[in-house]
C-alpha cells in the first residue's frame, strides 16, 4: 500500500433536511488518479466543497497527509496543498492569462504589503514571474499569455484553470468536471494532459467527471456515489461491471453518459 | 497600467512619467507668473485633494470590489486630526473659545500631522473593518455609510469639545498658503501653495499605483473578479480586504487633511453622505478601476463646478436676449444630467479600466492588455 | 417620569409610522430587485415639494393630496423605467450607483427650483390641529399616523397575499429568473412595486411634513436612510419586519432626543450630556449591531450563495 495523501472519513453534509453527502469515506494515495462519479445531484461537488473548505461538514473528518483539515478555511487548505478547478469556470476576468497564473503564486509570498508596494521584494517578484512563465510553457499557454483570460476559447479556459491551480504548488489537484463542454478530441487530449502534469508535478489527482471514457481511461480507482452515499468503488473495470453501479447510474443514463457528444 | 510586463519600464510608462513630471514643472512655472488669485490654482488645489480621495475610493470600489460609502467619515477623521494638532498654541484660546483653549496644548509639524491623519483614519478602519467587511455588497455599503454618520455625530458631541471643539469650527491651522516661501518682510519669494498639494497627492497616488501593481494588488483585483476563486487560490479574503480598507482609509485621511488645508476651516457637519456620493460619482465618471480616470475626472469635476460652469448659475444676457433657465443651481442640474448619462449609457466612464500608459500604447499601435470589457 | 417620557414616546410612534411607510418601499424593491433604492428618500422629499408648489398655485388642499400621491407614484414609475430598467442585467453595483445618481439629480433639481430655501409646508386642516392626549399636547397627525400606517399595511399585505399581482410579486422576489420563465410579466411586477412603494412614501410625506412644516432638498436624505435601516433591521424583504423596525427606530430616536431631560429628571445625570447629538447616529449603531449579530434582520430569511 502506497502513501496515503487524502483521507476522507465518514463525511456527512446536511442542508436543512437534505442529506447531500451521507457517510462518505475515501482514501487517495500518492500519485493516484481517483475519480468520484455519480448521477447529477449525487453530491459530488458538495464533497469537493467540503474537502476544499467551502463547506464545513456536518460530521466526519478530512485528513491531508496526516493533518486534520476539517472545517479549515479554503485559503488555508490551498496553502496546505490542495488546489482546485471549478465546474463553472471561474477565471479572474479583468486579468490576462499570465496574471491569472501569477496571482495564484501570491500565497507562496514571503513579502508583506509594504515591502511589496515599495518593491523591496524585487527578487521574489522576478522569481514568481519566471516560474509563471515556465509553468505557462509547460502547459502550452505561453503564446497566449497576454490575452485576456475570458477571451480564450472554452477549452483553453479550462486548461488555464488547471494551470492556475498548479501555480499554487499543490500536492493534490481537485478537478471539478474538467472535460465539461469539451468535444471527444479535446477530452482525449485532456486525459493525456492530466496524466502528464500528474507525473511532471508529482501530483495526486482527484476528479469529478461525467465523460466516462475519460474517467475509465485515466483513473486508477473510482468511487461511485448516488444520493450522497457510496454505492461502489474499485478499478475502472470493477466499477463498470458492478451491478449496483449499472442499476443506479450507467444503466439509466448509459447512452447519454458513456458516449458524450 | 494593468501590469508592467517586463522588469524594465516600457516606453509607454516612461512617456507617462515624463508627461506627469512636465505637468508639475508647468504648474510650478505658472504659479510664479500668474496671480495667485487665479481660479486655475483653486481648481488644482481642490482637484488634487479630490483626486487623492477618489483614487483611494477607487482602490476599494474599483480594484478590490468592496463597495464602501464611508469615505466622508475617514476624511473627517483626517481633517480633524490635522486641525487639532496643527493649530498654533497661541491661537488655541481663540479657536476653543468655549472650551477654555482645549485640551491639546502643543503643535505638530504639518507633515507629521498629515501622516497622523492618515494613520488615525487607517486605525479606525481597522476597528470598523472587523464587523463590516464580512458583510455582502449592499449591506457593506450601508454599514460603512452608517459608520461615517456615527463619526460625524461623535465629533459634534459637546462632551468631546475640549478636543474636537464640538459643533464649532476648527480654524487658524496652517493651510496651503503657508507652503509659500517668504522673505523677512513677509513677501512671497517662491510660490509653492499649489505645487505642494499637487505633490502630496501625486506621491500618495504613486504609492497606490505601486500597491495596485504589486503582488498584493493582483490579489485584491482577483478578489474583485471572483471572491470564491481568489479564496481557492489561497488568498485570505479577510486579511486582504482589511488591508485594502485600511490603506484606502489612510489616504482618505490624508485627503481629509488636505481638504482642511484647502478650506482653511473644518466643521464636522459638512462631512455628509452627500460628500461621499460626490466622490463616488467622480470615480464612476472617471472609470471604476482606473487611477488615471479618477484623477482626470476629479480635476474636470472641480474645474466645472468651481470655474467653467459657474456661468450657468448666473443670469446671462447676450445682446438683448436673456438666456433662459440660468440661475442659481442650474450648474448642478446640468451636472446631474451628465452624471446620469454616464451612469446609464457610458458605464465605462472616461477611461474604463485603462490607464495613461495604455492610452499611449494604443497611440503607438500596440495591443492593450487590460482593455475595457463589457 | 411618565409625563416626561410620554411626549417623546408619542412623537416616536408617529415618526415611526412615517418611517414605516417609507421603509415598505425600500423593502419591497430590495425584495424584488436586490437594489437599495437610494433615491427613495428623495422621492419622499419631492412629494413634499410638489405639495408646497401645488398648494401655492391655488389648487384646493382636498385635491392636492390625491394629486400629490398620484404624481409621486408616477415619479416612482418613471425613475424605475429610466434609471433602473436599463441596468437590470448589469452588475449590482451599477444599479446602486444609478440610484445614488438619481438621488443626486432629484436633490439638485429641487435645489434649482426652490433656490435652496426652506419651503413652508401648507397647513392641512384637521390633521394639523392640536390635540391633547394623556396630558401631552400634539398635532392630530401624531395620532393619525400610526393608525393610518397599520391600515395601509394591512391593506398591502392583503393585496400581496390575495391578488394575482401580489402572487406575482411574491414569485418574483423568490426567484427572478424562474418566474420570468413561468410567464410572469417582470416589468409590470417591478413597476407595480415601485408605484406602491412611492405611493406610500407620498402618504408618508404628507404626514411627515405636516409635522415638521418645512421642506428643503436634503429633507429626504435622513428619513430615507433611517427607513432603510428600519427595513434592514426588520429583515429586508419582509413588510411586517420593516414596520416593526421603523417603529422601534422612530421611538428610540425620539427618546434619545429627550434623553438628557429624561435622565436629568430621573436623577441619573446632573447636567446636560448633549446626548441628543446621537439621535441620528443611534439608528446607524443599531444597524451595525444587527448586521453583525443577525445580518438577516429580525424577520429575514437566510440566503446561501452557491458555489
Amino acid at each position: 500500500m502506497s502513501e496515503n495523501v487524502l483521507h476522507i472519513d465518514h463525511l456527512t453534509m446536511r442542508f436543512g433536511g437534505v442529506v447531500a453527502v451521507n457517510d462518505l469515506s475515501m482514501d487517495i494515495n500518492r500519485g493516484e488518479i481517483v475519480a468520484l462519479i455519480g448521477p447529477n445531484g449525487a453530491g459530488k461537488t458538495t464533497a469537493f466543497n467540503m474537502v476544499t473548505g467551502v463547506y464545513t461538514p456536518t460530521s466526519g473528518k478530512i485528513t491531508l497527509m496526516g493533518q486534520d483539515i476539517t472545517g479549515r478555511r479554503p485559503d488555508e487548505i490551498t496553502k496546505l496543498g490542495i488546489a482546485r478547478t471549478f465546474q463553472n469556470i471561474r477565471l479572474f476576468s479583468s486579468m490576462t492569462v499570465f496574471e491569472n497564473v501569477l496571482t495564484a503564486r501570491h500565497l507562496r509570498r514571503t513579502s508583506n504589503f509594504l515591502s511589496a508596494t515599495f518593491r523591496l521584494n524585487a527578487a521574489e517578484e522576478k522569481r514568481m514571474r519566471q516560474e509563471t512563465e515556465a509553468l505557462l510553457k509547460e502547459v502550452g499557454l505561453f503564446e497566449l499569455r497576454d490575452e485576456m483570460a475570458t477571451s480564450l476559447p472554452y477549452g483553453k479556459q479550462r486548461l488555464l484553470e488547471i494551470a492556475r491551480a498548479l501555480s499554487t504548488q499543490p500536492k493534490v489537484l481537485l478537478l471539478d468536471e474538467p472535460a465539461a463542454g469539451m468535444n471527444p478530441q479535446e477530452t482525449e487530449e485532456l486525459g493525456a494532459f492530466i496524466k502528464l502534469i500528474k507525473d511532471k508535478f508529482d501530483l495526486t489527482v482527484f476528479l469529478i467527471e461525467h465523460h466516462m471514457n475519460l474517467v475509465m481511461d485515466i483513473s486508477d480507482r473510482i468511487y461511485v456515489i448516488d444520493f450522497g452515499k457510496q454505492i461502489a468503488q474499485g478499478t475502472p473495470s470493477e466499477v463498470q461491471n458492478d451491478p449496483a453501479v449499472i442499476a443506479a447510474y450507467l444503466g439509466v443514463d448509459e447512452e447519454e453518459e458513456v458516449s458524450p457528444a | 497600467m494593468t501590469d508592467m510586463k517586463k522588469k524594465k519600464l516600457d516606453s509607454a510608462t516612461v512617456i507617462s512619467i515624463v508627461i506627469v513630471l512636465a505637468l508639475y514643472v508647468a504648474v510650478f512655472i505658472a504659479e510664479q507668473f500668474i496671480p495667485a488669485t487665479s481660479m486655475l490654482f483653486t481648481v488644482i488645489k481642490k482637484g488634487a485633494t479630490y483626486a487623492l480621495v477618489a483614487v483611494s475610493m477607487n482602490l476599494l470600489n474599483g480594484f478590490t470590489g468592496i463597495f464602501s460609502l464611508g469615505q466622508a467619515g475617514f476624511m473627517l477623521i483626517g481633517a480633524y486630526v490635522y486641525g487639532i494638532f496643527t493649530i498654533p498654541v497661541v491661537s488655541r484660546m481663540d479657536v476653543y473659545q468655549y472650551y477654555n483653549g482645549g485640551l491639546v496644548q502643543f503643535t505638530l509639524p504639518v507633515f507629521v500631522a498629515m501622516l497622523l491623519s492618515g494613520l488615525a483614519a487607517a486605525f479606525l478602519a481597522l476597528l470598523i473593518g472587523l464587523p463590516v467587511l464580512r458583510l455582502k455588497s449592499d449591506y457593506l455599503a450601508i454599514a460603512t455609510l452608517g459608520f461615517a454618520e456615527i463619526i460625524r455625530a461623535l465629533f459634534q458631541w459637546d462632551k468631546l469639545g475640549p478636543i474636537t471643539n464640538g459643533s464649532n469650527m476648527l480654524r487658524l491651522f496652517p493651510n496651503f498658503n503657508d507652503f509659500n516661501i517668504r522673505n523677512a518682510n513677509g513677501d512671497v519669494v517662491v510660490y509653492l501653495s499649489t505645487l505642494v498639494p499637487l505633490l502630496i497627492a501625486g506621491v500618495c497616488i504613486f504609492v497606490i499605483i505601486l500597491l495596485i501593481n504589486s503582488t498584493y494588488g493582483r490579489a485584491l483585483r482577483s478578489i474583485k473578479d471572483d471572491e470564491i476563486a481568489a479564496e481557492a487560490m489561497g488568498i485570505r479574503l479577510a486579511s486582504h480586504k482589511r488591508l485594502a480598507f485600511c490603506i484606502s482609509s489612510f489616504f482618505a485621511g490624508v485627503g481629509g487633511a488636505m481638504l482642511a488645508m484647502y478650506q482653511t476651516t473644518v466643521q464636522a457637519k459638512s462631512f455628509t453622505t452627500a460628500m461621499t456620493y460626490e466622490i463616488l460619482l467622480i470615480v464612476v465618471i472617471g472609470g471604476i478601476g482606473s487611477v488615471t480616470g479618477s484623477c482626470l475626472s476629479s480635476f474636470l469635476f472641480v474645474a466645472c463646478s468651481e470655474w467653467w460652469l459657474r456661468f450657468l448659475d448666473q443670469k446671462q444676457v447676450i445682446g438683448d436676449f436673456e438666456v433662459p433657465l440660468l440661475r442659481n443651481g442650474f450648474r448642478l442640474v446640468v451636472f446631474s444630467i451628465i452624471i446620469m448619462i454616464v451612469v446609464l449609457f457610458f458605464r465605462q466612464g472616461i477611461m474604463g479600466r485603462k490607464e495613461l500608459p495604455d492610452l499611449i500604447r494604443q497611440l503607438q499601435g500596440k495591443k492593450v492588455g487590460g482593455g475595457a470589457s463589457k | 417620569m411618565w409625563n416626561t417620557v410620554f411626549p417623546y414616546l408619542l412623537s416616536g410612534i408617529s415618526v415611526g409610522g412615517q418611517y414605516a411607510l417609507i421603509a415598505i418601499g425600500y423593502t419591497m424593491v430590495y425584495g424584488i430587485l436586490r437594489l437599495i433604492n437610494f433615491a427613495h428618500g428623495d422621492v419622499f422629499m419631492v412629494a413634499g415639494i410638489i405639495m408646497v408648489y401645488m398648494a401655492a398655485s391655488g389648487v384646493p388642499l382636498w385635491l392636492c393630496i390625491p394629486l400629490v400621491l398620484v404624481l409621486t407614484a408616477l415619479i416612482g414609475f418613471v425613475i424605475e423605467r429610466v434609471a433602473y430598467k436599463p441596468l437590470r442585467t448589469a452588475p449590482r453595483m451599477s444599479a446602486m450607483i444609478s440610484a445614488i445618481g438619481v438621488s443626486y439629480t432629484l436633490q439638485n433639481l429641487v435645489l434649482y427650483v426652490t433656490g435652496g430655501l426652506n419651503q413652508i409646508y401648507p397647513t392641512i386642516p384637521w390633521i394639523s390641529d392640536s390635540v391633547t392626549i394623556f396630558g401631552a399636547t400634539t398635532k392630530m397627525v401624531t395620532v393619525i399616523t400610526p393608525i393610518l400606517t397599520i391600515v395601509l399595511v394591512v391593506a398591502l399585505v392583503a393585496l400581496i397575499n390575495h391578488t394575482k399581482i401580489g402572487m406575482a410579486m411574491r414569485a418574483v422576489s423568490r426567484d427572478f429568473e424562474t418566474s420570468q420563465l413561468m410567464g410572469i410579466k417582470i416589468n409590470r411586477v417591478i413597476s407595480t412595486t415601485f408605484v406602491i412603494g412611492t405611493f406610500l412614501a407620498g402618504v408618508a410625506s404628507v404626514l411627515y411634513f405636516t409635522n415638521y412644516t418645512t421642506v428643503i432638498q436634503t429633507s429626504g436624505a435622513m428619513p430615507g436612510l433611517k427607513a432603510f435601516v428600519a427595513a434592514v433591521f426588520g429583515g429586508i424583504g419582509s413588510i411586517p419586519g420593516a414596520v416593526v423596525g421603523a417603529f422601534i427606530i422612530g421611538i428610540a430616536e425620539n427618546i434619545i432626543k429627550g434623553l438628557d431631560i429624561i435622565l436629568f429628571k430621573a436623577g441619573i445625570i446632573s447636567g446636560p450630556m448633549g446626548l441628543a447629538t446621537f439621535s441620528d447616529a443611534f439608528t446607524f449603531a443599531l444597524l451595525i449591531i444587527i448586521l453583525a449579530v443577525k445580518p438577516t434582520g429580525l424577520f429575514g430569511e437566510k440566503i446561501t450563495d452557491k458555489v
